[in-house]
């Protein structure tokens, strides 16, 4: 155990991305990251099967990605600056990962914030 | 003699960057995150450094978890500006300065902090959200850039105590350097923010008042704390304020905190403040922190 993670356990809802989810993870987040590259993504767009195909990805990890499940993608292992890049590409804004990993709707979560506007 | 006039502490949330692409200055919900900066910049045109030295960190963008380094520091003599899945923003690649980046690495690593050393990679929101704030980019930036890398997303990472020996290190370095440059050294990240799990859309904003105080006057209370300490206060991804240590630890203990803007709209608190070393200039703003600060409903 990390002991500066030491406790960790004790904050619900809080999935520290360690050595374990990463290797768990590992193609997931290759296939995510690589949505950086112009050509990974016009695929995915054209054709997401042959995109997770090229990535490798099982067929949970090709459920997940396909709806956009972020809550569970965390759980598997994905790590949010992989999942943001996914979320860019699929016009999903950060409050709506947000919101949905809360179980709320957007309305819902905007709500609990600020300045509902500032997004 | 190389030497530290300042030093800024910083948000890098993306949102920062989309407002300043989005010029949403004039809308009300932002206003506010502009403001927050102009005493910042105003400084900066006023007293000129000719090298930012900024501690971020890279998003999955430029690394990955193939091979995610500790600290990595950036010796090219240009940086791209990355696309992270919508395209690069469109501001100009930013200036590297190759001979002091390579006297710090050299340094760094003869005081045995073992750095990677990059090249040629792009940089992300980490650094170019909250650039685009602090210095004017038309036709060209105004200086150039030493980017220090650190991991704060893929566990372990180093220690707030070690980030801040880092800083206490790249002090050491700039002042023996013998050219004559003034660097202001930026910290990046936070404040209260968690991304993930049921607990996203946690904020803590007392905690984040608390560390604007402590970084200033006791950054080794901060030092002192572990990971999970700043992830119940701040949110898991509020850890990365520790980033804000190597700032702290490159300037003066006498290094005084002159600005500080505080903004909470949506996920993730936005927060600006600005460190002068004692000796400098004085100017009309010092002396008197100013707080733009909202309140959490």
């Amino acid at each position: 155990m990390n002991p500066q993670l030491e406790g960790i356990e004790a904050l619900e809802g809080t999935y520290p991305f360690d050595l374990e989810r990463s290797a768990k993870a590992l193609r997931v987040n290759r296939f995510l990251r690589g949505l950086i590259v112009p050509d990974n993504r016009q695929l995915f767009r054209e054709n997401p099967e042959a995109a997770f195909d090229k990535a490798g990805l099982t067929g949970e990890e090709r459920q997940l990605v396909h709806a956009r499940d972020w809550g569970a993608l965390v759980r598997y292992g994905a790590t949010f600056f992989a999942l943001e890049k996914l979320a860019r590409v699929s016009g999903v804004s950060n409050p709506e990962m947000v919101a949905q990993m809360r179980s709320e709707t957007l309305e819902q979560f905007l709500k609990t914030r600020n300045v509902p506007g500032a997004r | 003699m190389a030497r530290i006039i300042g030093g800024i502490g910083t948000s890098h949330v993306p949102t920062i960057g989309m407002a300043f692409d989005r010029k949403k200055r004039g809308d009300p919900d932002w206003t506010p995150l502009f403001e927050g900066y102009d005493a910042v910049a105003s400084w900066l045109a006023e007293r000129k450094p000719d090298v930012l030295v900024f501690f971020y960190n890279d998003h999955a963008t430029s690394f990955f978890f193939d091979l995610y380094p500790t600290f990595a520091i950036g010796v090219s003599e240009e940086f791209a500006i990355a696309d992270e899945g919508l395209g690069p923003r469109p501001i100009p690649r930013l200036k590297g300065h190759p001979r002091l980046a390579r006297h710090l690495a050299e340094s760094l690593v003869n005081a045995e902090f073992d750095l990677a050393v990059f090249q040629d990679l792009p940089l992300d929101h980490g650094c170019t959200s909250p650039l685009t704030m602090l210095w004017p980019h038309s036709p060209d930036w105004p200086g150039a850039l030493v980017p220090i890398e650190i991991n704060v997303v893929q566990y372990p990472l180093p220690t707030a105590r070690r980030c801040y020996k880092l800083g206490q290190a790249v002090r050491r370095a700039v002042e023996s350097y013998p050219e004559d440059l003034k660097v202001v050294v930026v910290g990046t990240g936070g404040l209260s923010h968690q991304m993930q799990g049921e607990r996203a859309g946690f904020n803590n904003t007392e905690w984040d008042m608390r560390f604007l105080d402590l970084i200033e006057r006791e950054p080794e209370t901060l030092a002192a704390m572990r990971h999970v300490d700043f992830a119940r206060l701040g949110g898991s991804e509020g850890v990365e304020v520790i980033m804000w240590l190597p700032m702290r630890g490159a300037l003066s203990d006498g290094a005084r905190k002159i600005h500080q803007s505080y903004y909470l709209p949506m996920t993730t608190a936005m927060a600006v403040a600005l460190f002068e070393e004692p000796g400098a200039p004085s100017r009309a703003a010092a002396g008197a922190v100013k707080r733009a600060e909202r309140a959490p409903a």
